[in-house]
């Protein structure tokens, strides 16, 4: 009873007392599915209707009331020292403290339960990469979920934590049917259309039925695949504002992220071989302690652009970190004897480096393009296998945490991959002195 | 061939080299496997209702194979080799697949020292660095633990004055 009190006098706050109804109405689909089953045949293993009626309602009463005692049991506050900090648990106790120096990101999600009551709930992610890195604060008001969030954001970038919500100014907005003419025009969609038609030939030559359980598949995964993606990247929308990028996607689920500058690990430009004669490109991020979450959020999260033509990417992708155009930089390419190491994309192998980021291109049917920031470089490595060491060639790679981009520059001369290595460490060095992102919205200390 | 080893050449005068304990360690290990083959010899000797020749072949196979391989952890030691410089560390190892490791001293988030039970018999231990990267693989095997010791509290003392965030 006495953290009640504590809430009341000291700052500490609740989530909204909807969130244990709206946490079992979430689960409420898979009971209904049962009770469909069950109870449309009249009971199920001799037990009446009536009673697994009963039993279901059992369930629902017994998970919203243990759902009530964790609700009761959470609150959330920023303490003495400027650090998040959640309480929670009904048997095991657990209380999180989150260093707001090393946070990496903040995320509105709206499930589509919550969503239809106007709830949302507010993800709070530090770096690391097992899932104890994210903590999950639901359901708010949306209102309160965005004042929390800009609140985390000032607090974060040393600010004070009353500063007024950070104004926003939309960059860019994803056109629906721009979308879904790019997810078609994949090469992936293409190929198993292809499969569907072989499929379809060979049923029709043999006569069998059998090849048309496989068309459901072959003709379905891509359609689905281009579903699943419209769904959640539909209305995909770029601002920016003083605290970062700011994020907001999905059909039904809708989810609001905000991309920090200072946190941004590396940035990575993806063209698919049909993309390329339109001149459209994926932009993907990498953040770090963006490796966890369920599968769609894996997805999404190191999504900076589903799809855009080049110059709106080249300019978002700029507000974010400088030197990511491929124009401006020299490139080295790689050696012509790398022919025979990567024998598909030895033409498109390159690096390059500026004062600011270290760049590589590489791929085939697909082109990549990635640049890291000097600053976000942790160690860099030169890799030898046998078949470059008799062609004198080395690969040299840039490691960075975690995310969906890599950084390798392969094929290079044995001698120019050691002095791209060496040199990249020293840039490394030299970046992180003068790096001030992790506080990114306070001044610049005055030089003495 | 002159240009090929300039990849990998050390920053100063040589290599700092591991301890060659580790070779009588790692080989003491592969020494292990002698047991259930010594069993398999045994079976493929006295049982009458295997044919005569696969013995011979099965001894000489598996020999030559473990010869090999004790020959190859006195090669792969000996490949290993680290060198600290004024701003970072580097780490270099392996035969066919060759690597060298850079890790600038802001960037280390961990020292770990580890010895499991046959190190801790031969007196080496493992030094692994750790960045906030996973790719990061910096392992500095059979040290003495003396000078192990002297180079964690030596990268830490250096990570400590060039901390720096993610």
């Amino acid at each position: 009873m006495s953290l009640q009190v504590d809430a009341a006098t000291s700052g500490k706050r609740r989530t909204h007392p909807i969130t244990p109804l709206v946490q079992v109405a979430r689960s409420a689909p898979a009971l209904f599915f049962f009770l469909f089953l069950t109870v449309g045949r009249g009971g199920a293993g001799g037990i009446p209707a009536i009673g697994l009626l009963g039993a279901i309602v059992l369930i629902a009463g017994a998970t919203g009331g243990f759902a009530y005692l964790q609700w009761q049991r959470r609150v959330y506050w920023f303490d003495a020292d400027g650090d998040f900090r959640v309480d929670s648990g009904v048997l095991t106790k657990k209380e999180r403290r989150i260093q707001l120096s090393r946070l990496q990101g903040v995320e509105v999600v709206q499930p589509l339960v919550a969503r239809l009551v106007g709830m949302a709930l507010v993800k709070v992610e530090s770096a690391g990469t097992s899932g104890e890195s994210t903590v999950s604060i639901e359901y708010l008001t949306l209102t309160v979920a965005e004042n929390l969030r800009a609140e985390l954001l000032a607090r974060a970038a040393g600010v004070s934590a009353d500063a007024p919500t950070a104004p926003e100014e939309v960059l860019h907005v994803v056109p629906t049917g721009f979308l879904i003419k790019a997810l078609l025009l994949r090469g992936s969609t293409f190929g198993l259309l292809l499969v569907t038609a072989v499929v379809i030939t060979v049923s029709v030559l043999t006569g069998g039925p059998g090849g048309l359980v496989i068309v459901l598949f072959t003709g379905g995964i891509p359609l689905l695949a281009v579903f699943n993606e419209f769904t959640l990247f539909f209305d995909f929308t770029v601002a920016r504002s003083p605290d970062g990028l700011r994020l907001r996607y999905g059909l039904l689920q809708r989810q609001s992220h905000t991309v920090p500058p200072g946190r941004v690990q590396a940035i990575g430009f993806v063209e698919p071989l049909i993309w390329r004669r339109f001149g459209w490109v994926r932009v993907h991020v990498a953040l770090a302690g963006a490796g966890d979450g369920d599968s769609s959020g894996k997805v999404a999260r190191g999504v900076l652009l589903p799809v855009a033509p080049w110059p709106v990417a080249r300019q978002i992708a700029a507000a974010l970190m400088p030197g990511t155009d491929a124009a401006t930089h020299s490139w080295l390419t790689a050696d012509p004897k790398s022919k025979y190491s990567n024998p598909f994309q030895h033409k498109q192998l390159a690096v390059a480096y500026d004062g600011d980021v270290f760049a590589s291109r590489g791929g085939w049917l697909t082109h990549k393009t990635s640049f890291v920031p000097h600053a976000r470089t942790q160690s860099v490595e030169v890799v030898q296998g046998p078949l470059q060491r008799a062609l004198g060639l080395a690969a040299v790679e840039v490691h960075t945490v975690a995310g969906s981009v890599a950084v390798v520059g392969a094929g290079r001369p044995a001698a120019q991959a050691r002095q791209l290595a060496d040199e990249q460490a020293a840039r490394a060095e030299q970046a992180r002195r003068g790096d001030r992102s992790v506080r990114w919205m306070r001044p610049p200390p005055a030089t003495t | 061939m002159r240009t090929i080893d300039e990849a990998f050449a050390p920053p100063g005068e040589a290599w700092q080299s591991i301890s060659s304990k580790l070779v009588t360690a790692r080989r003491l290990t592969l020494s292990i496997v002698l047991i259930p083959m010594l069993a398999l010899w045994a079976w493929l000797a006295f049982d009458t209702r295997i044919p005569a020749w696969i013995f011979p072949v099965v001894l000489i196979v598996s020999l030559a194979l473990f010869g090999w391989a004790w020959w190859l952890i006195g090669r792969r030691v000996r490949s290993w080799g680290y060198a600290e410089r004024n701003d970072d560390l580097l780490v270099t190892c392996g035969i066919l697949r060759r690597r060298l490791v850079i890790v600038p001293y802001g960037r280390m988030q961990l020292v770990d020292l580890t010895a499991g039970p046959i190190d801790r018999w031969f007196g080496i231990t493992t030094v692994q660095l750790h960045t906030a990267a996973a790719a990061t693989d910096a392992t500095i095997p059979g040290l003495e633990p003396g000078v192990a010791a002297d180079l964690r509290d030596r990268l830490a003392a250096r990570g400590e004055q060039r901390s720096a965030g993610l």
